[in-house]
């Protein structure tokens, strides 16, 4: 599955990694995010484009795992 | 394909977000703060460096522990601390981030006001600051393309519970300060500006039928008068002098409370003043542009309703008509933002929730203002001082080695 780790970087880097990767049209992705308004607005656009999204969080940081729904 | 949508459901959580800051700014003007500058995160960040600078900085007049900034900061921690969200984290070009927050204060206090400021102006009908906005459209856009070719200030790590708190614990002591300031047991080493002062062209500090400074002068048929009987600023100057900006604030109370209701909207709806312009620009979203959509709109309906609303280009409050001074000083304000990955606002809000990077930048924010005052580079009413346009160039400079030094090999 493909992985984009965003975790300590600025806005909007996460969004762009995220936004790259998506870019190839993957069927599945996970984000890893360390901050709550990264993972809010990488949440927001994987809902956008068209994915179910689940965040499982860990203990020093969030997993956000989309499929294509 | 799948479906795409650019404009999802979270545009309208943070267009209600800038609604209410637009129009709390608006009511904050009503209760006494300084015209359009009911909430500028530039204007009030130099207050409280004024009241540390002082006469020694030139900043008599913009003397004020404001203490919208120390709720919204402390509106970030408690929304932080309420959803698991504070975190205390640091460490990504701390130097270079002050730098940003130093340009970003400087330049604003060029055009005479930040990001957020940019559009409650524009909401009260000063039309100069579409200059200013234009600028930032400007400065996000160029600052959009060292984004696409690496541009990144580094990752930041997790620290220490000491290392986040730090500007929570700051603004917990100017807290205290301004309590103390309040109940007329100001420190010695604090300035603040007298409440309803206004300053003459010739320097003269009048507060109702009180003439505070010169020492001895009084006034005489609306004249400030020297005790030795000569004249300092004749009537028609007293008449159209304008007030000290430290000297305007609503209540302290009011201002506290509603920083923290605002700071908690702000933390929780991830409220930006520049991230808008740069999704569209760089990622073709739309969702954070309502924030500065509902600040515009909630500060033009609130000031109408209060009557503060002027539309036009002259005789704006804290405001000149140097058009392209307007511009050029948002263009660096704005690329500064992009650079420091958002406002001023989210700055503030960030330090509040754990970021010893966004409380650098809002320190280099501090020091900002003291430069820019200490060196006149700071705008009047009157328009640029001289040496506004050597220090934008400069700035600017400044910000494309920046720019240009972090760039990231991508892969």
């Amino acid at each position: 599955m493909v992985e984009v780790d965003a975790r300590g970087l600025s806005c909007p880097l996460p969004v762009m990694r995220t936004k790259k990767a998506l870019d190839a049209g993957p069927d599945a992705l996970v984000v890893l995010v360390d901050s709550g308004t990264a993972k809010a607005n990488v949440t927001n656009m994987l809902a956008d484009e068209g994915y179910s999204v689940t965040v499982t969080e860990e203990p020093d940081h969030s997993r956000i795992e989309a499929h294509r729904s | 394909m799948a479906k795409h949508r650019a404009i999802g459901p979270s545009a309208w959580i943070v267009g209600a977000a800038g609604l209410i800051i637009g129009v709390g700014a608006a009511w904050l003007v009503n209760q006494g703060n300084p015209g359009n500058m009911g909430l500028c995160i530039a204007c009030f960040n130099r207050d409280i460096t004024g009241a540390f600078g002082g006469a020694w900085a030139n900043m008599g007049g913009v003397a004020y522990l404001r203490p919208e900034i120390i709720g919204l900061l402390f509106g970030g921690t408690v929304a932080a601390l309420a959803t698991r969200e504070f975190r205390p984290r640091g460490g990504s070009s701390v130097l270079l981030r002050f730098v940003l927050g130093f340009i970003f204060m400087v330049s604003s206090l060029i055009f005479l006001g930040c990001t957020v400021r940019a559009w409650l102006r524009l909401g009260g009908g000063d039309l100069n600051a579409l200059y200013g906005i234009t600028g930032i459209v400007v400065g996000v856009s160029v600052g959009a393309v060292f984004l696409k070719q690496g541009f990144n200030l580094g990752r930041a790590k997790v620290m220490t519970p000491v290392t986040g708190w730090v500007g929570t614990a700051i603004m917990a002591i100017l807290l205290v300060l301004a309590l103390m300031v309040a109940l007329g047991n100001s420190p010695g080493f604090l300035t603040t500006t007298p409440a309803g002062a206004k300053a003459t062209a010739e320097g003269a500090v009048v507060q109702g039928d009180t003439v505070l400074k010169p020492e001895g002068a009084t006034l005489v048929d609306g004249a400030v008068v020297a005790e030795d009987g000569t004249v300092i600023s004749p009537a028609e100057s007293v008449e159209k002098a304008p007030p000290m900006p430290g000297g305007r604030r609503a209540p302290l109370l009011i201002s506290i409370v509603a920083g923290l209701a605002l700071g908690v909207v702000a933390q929780r709806t991830r409220f930006c003043s520049m991230g808008g312009i740069r999704d569209v620009v760089l990622v073709r979203r739309f969702d954070l542009l309502f924030a500065v959509i509902g600040l515009l709109v909630g500060a033009t309906i609130a000031n109408m309703a209060f009557g503060q609303y002027n539309l036009g280009f002259t005789g704006q409050p804290v405001a000149h008509t140097d058009a392209l001074g307007n511009f050029a000083a948002m263009v660096v304000a704005g690329l500064s933002a992009l650079m420091l990955g958002g406002c001023p606002f989210r700055q503030v809000i960030m330090s509040g929730e754990g970021d010893a990077d966004a409380t650098v930048a809002v320190l280099g924010m501090f020091a900002g203002a003291l430069a820019a005052h200490r060196f006149v580079i700071a705008s009047t009413g009157a328009g640029l001082s001289d040496t506004a346009w050597p220090a934008l160039a400069v700035m600017l400079a400044v910000l494309l080695v920046i720019a240009f030094v972090k760039r990231e090999r991508l892969a």
